[in-house]
């Protein structure tokens, strides 16, 4: 058992600590203060929708500002470095090492994050996340944007090194006694993200820097009046986007796969079948970038070919979706925590790649283009699906990590308000989107359906604002003063198998 | 077999599914692709923050489209600064107006009335707002008698006059679901106040500004410029008064009683060579007041505008 809060250390030997369950920690830390840091701006968002007109906000341009830094923040600070947080905790034990393959490069993909949290909340910019040129170039202003790109990069350099070190250390580092095909998923699921982090992630660093340069007016590659061409900044930010979306989802499918045969007290259904379908979708989502584009005036043949390779993509996630069903197939499932959010998650995974089916299709995606579908569609798979994989596995790595377990039933409750709250929200703005309603704006036409229906979705978010509140509390709580776990078996399985990893089995000698 | 069956039965099925969607989606969009040649190109403009548009015959409308039913039109589809999406959601159209390129689609519009038209795609301060009105009229030329034509050419002729002639009164009174959506500016035609007494446009503009009624400017003691509801169509009275006769070292105060931004900028228009040299207020938002200081202005005429339609002058003099 890994107890690290159960020997009480000086702050700063966690703080300059290259060990790979510290650096995990502050991971994880890290990116749940993004979480609730961006989920009020998301409060905020929500409370100005919930009547026509203004209210909370003075107009757009504070709008823009807080749903800018709102899906920065959930995005980059708190999906990415809660999963590499996760891995940097179980890769390593995983594998059978004594650490990450490169300490201090650990170290230091880890410090590169809280300067980047600062420029981008200092700034607080109003580009969108996209950051489309050219108003992200010509009008956005400065210094906000410009902070905006500098701490995208330094983020994508973090990403980088950090996936480096996790695929060194799983190809190069892991026990000899442990082939490949025996890795866990979740290793499988990490490795797969990473390699997929250094294909990706450098063509939007690149564009980071020509955006900026177009931003000094010494260049202009996005700027139509200098012979640029808007369009081809959209083609680089998705080329490395669209992958992203499954750089996101991966790690969580990694978590379920953990989770859900500990908690169904059966093996897996079929090992390889995960494997396959994560190497697939990490070659095939690379070949759909453009279906984002569908209205910039592509030709014909273009929206063919970025249709067919969407279509493509999913036969995998399906694949993901029947292990997890045919591995709870017969099982005593039992319901706790972690369970509960990774079956959740996977219903809303499931209607959300529904969604994205209708998104794809070429004719269909002129109705719900840059409209709330777009919105609803995006938040099923980054709510609905990524956080809730994610919210299961810290309840499942509670007790490992702290040593005491949490409030199951504070537990229970985060999880039926935040899965009814997600259905409400990100249902309701499907809907919306089909109505008509454009995302990014501040205010909408007093129509009474557009109105009752942003209330329902008002009332959803506050409800999972609710849910997140009592998350938060249990979590403080439970580190300090929750009852001490049976840290072999502390969800009460009574199976008899070891759950958690075998810390003492690594490789002492390396 | 045994235990990898079901899993490639479901595969299968699912795969199935894409592969009809996909075939489904490729045969609509196919029959989409081209526009009919015997349709009238429509060249639409998006700007921060509205949509002008240019018909074949030359007529131009601002933040108003008038089309007949059941002719195809083409639109080519442009942009002066930033990304825009040029938006009607009751008939699926959408395509984004791109600095630089020209993006066309086309569409026959089958059911008159009045819809909306909006920005989809963000474009900075006022993307809530960017909203025009589209009209879709009886096609009477199609109709035998020569007398029908003439009588619907002054509909025509007149451009935006037209938007009290479809649509008298508050033009909120919809007809289908998601049809019918209120639109926000301009405001009726036959309503549009004179003075500075402006009262918003009338119930019909719920819209962002929080529906706070203007000041008008006559507060203090200077003289006092205000800009009417309906100001940003064109036809409209754009300043009041449209001339106005200060003495040197006034102090203007600016009100701004539309419900769309404007400015007060010297020139008579914005290629002029001085233009927003001497005085420019920038974006005044609705409901919002700026100020001119005369004191540094030369004795004499002064024509100036406003920078966000360029339509609308008005003259300053200077005793």
């Amino acid at each position: 058992m890994v107890l690290e809060l159960k020997k009480p250390r000086p702050l700063w030997e966690i703080i300059f600590s290259t060990h790979h369950t510290d650096i995990g920690l502050l991971y994880i830390i890290a990116s749940m203060v993004a979480l609730f840091a961006g989920g009020g701006l998301a409060m905020a968002i929500r409370a100005e929708l919930f009547l026509p007109g203004l209210q909370v906000f003075s107009g757009q341009a504070d709008f823009s500002r807080f749903f800018t830094v709102h899906g920065t923040t959930l995005l980059f600070l708190w999906l990415i470095p809660f999963a590499a947080g996760v891995g940097n905790y179980l890769v390593p034990i995983m594998v059978r090492y004594k650490d990450m393959a490169w300490p201090k490069l650990n170290a230091v993909a880890f410090w590169m994050i809280p300067p980047c949290m600062i420029l981008i909340w200092a700034g607080f910019s109003d580009t969108t996340w996209n950051a489309y040129p050219p108003y992200s170039i010509l009008k956005a202003p400065g210094p906000a944007a410009d902070m905006w790109i500098v701490g995208l990069k330094i983020l994508g350099l973090s990403s980088v090194l950090g996936a480096i070190n996790f695929t060194v250390t799983m190809l190069k580092m892991k026990h000899p006694d442990l082939p490949l095909m025996k890795m866990s998923l979740f290793c499988w699921a990490t490795l797969v993200t990473s390699m997929m982090i250094i294909v990706a992630i450098p063509t939007f660093a690149a564009s980071l820097v020509m955006l900026y340069t177009d931003r000094l007016g010494v260049t202009g590659f996005f700027n139509a009046e200098m012979g640029g061409d808007p369009i081809a900044y959209q083609h680089l930010f998705w080329f490395t986007f669209h992958p992203e979306v499954y750089i996101f989802t991966l790690p969580a499918i990694g978590m379920m796969y953990e989770i859900i045969p500990t908690f169904s007290r059966k093996p897996l259904f079929s090992y390889y079948s995960g494997v396959i379908a994560l190497v697939v979708i990490a070659v095939i989502g690379f070949g759909s970038w453009a279906h984002h584009m569908f209205a910039v005036g592509m030709s014909f043949t273009e929206k063919t070919v970025f249709m067919v390779g969407t279509l493509a993509a999913v036969p995998s996630s399906a694949m993901h979706v029947f292990n997890f069903l045919a591995t709870m197939w017969g099982g005593r499932i039992k319901f706790a925590a972690p369970m509960l959010f990774a079956v959740g998650g996977i219903l809303l995974f499931f209607s959300a790649g529904a969604g994205g089916v209708v998104n794809t299709a070429m004719p269909l995606d002129f109705l719900t283009h840059d409209s709330y579908w777009v919105v609803g569609h995006m938040h099923l798979f980054i709510m609905g699906t990524i956080s809730f994989g994610f919210f299961g596995f810290i309840y499942y790595l509670f007790p490992m990590i702290t040593g005491r377990m949490y409030n199951t039933k504070l537990a229970n409750i985060h999880f039926v308000l935040l899965f009814v709250g997600a259905v409400l929200v990100f249902g309701v703005q499907h809907i919306l989107g089909l109505y008509g309603m454009p995302r990014r704006v501040v205010d909408y036409l007093p129509i009474p359906e557009l109105i009752i229906m942003n209330q329902i979705a008002t009332f959803g978010g506050w409800m999972m604002g609710a849910g997140m509140a009592i998350f938060l509390y249990n979590m403080i709580k439970s580190t300090m003063f929750g009852k001490l776990a049976d840290t072999k078996d502390p969800f009460g399985l009574g199976t008899g198998v070891e759950y958690y990893y075998d810390y003492a089995r690594r490789e002492p000698h390396h | 077999m045994g235990h990898g069956t079901p899993e490639w039965v479901f595969i299968g099925v699912v795969t199935a599914i894409l592969i009809w969607v996909g075939a489904e989606s490729w045969q609509v969009e196919h029959s989409l692709e081209y526009a009919p040649p015997n349709s009238e190109t429509v060249r639409v403009i998006g700007q921060q923050w509205f949509w002008s548009f240019q018909h074949a015959d030359g007529t131009q409308e601002i933040n108003e489209l008038h089309v007949k039913q059941g002719v195809p039109y083409r639109f080519e589809i442009v942009s002066n600064d930033v990304i825009h999406s040029f938006n009607i959601p009751d008939f699926a159209i959408l395509m984004d107006a791109v600095p630089g390129r020209v993006n066309t689609m086309w569409n026959i519009f089958d059911e008159t009335g009045e819809y909306l038209i909006e920005c989809r795609e963000y474009c900075g301060m006022l993307h809530m707002d960017m909203r025009a009105r589209l009209f879709v009229e009886p096609n009477t030329e199609n109709s035998t008698s020569s007398t029908s034509s003439t009588e619907s050419e002054p509909t025509i002729s007149q451009g935006t006059g037209t938007a009290t002639i479809v649509s008298p009164g508050g033009s909120e009174v919809g007809s289908t679901g998601t049809g019918t959506m209120r639109v926000v500016e301009p405001g009726n035609l036959t309503q549009t106040p004179s003075g500075g007494t402006a009262n918003g446009s009338g119930d019909t503009s719920s819209n962002g500004t929080s529906g706070d009624n203007a000041t008008s400017g006559a507060t203090a003691g200077g003289p006092s410029l205000s800009i009417p509801a309906g100001a940003s169509t064109p036809g409209n009275p754009s300043y009041s008064p449209a001339t106005l006769t200060v003495s040197k070292g006034d102090v203007i105060t600016v009100s701004n009683d539309d419900t769309a931004p404007h400015t007060v900028t010297n020139g008579a228009s914005p290629s002029d060579a001085d233009a927003g040299k001497l005085f420019d207020t920038s974006i005044i938002m609705p409901a919002a007041t700026a100020t001119i200081d005369t004191a540094s202005l030369e004795a004499g005429e002064h024509p100036f505008h406003c920078t966000v339609h360029p339509f609308m002058t008005g003259s300053l003099t200077v005793q």
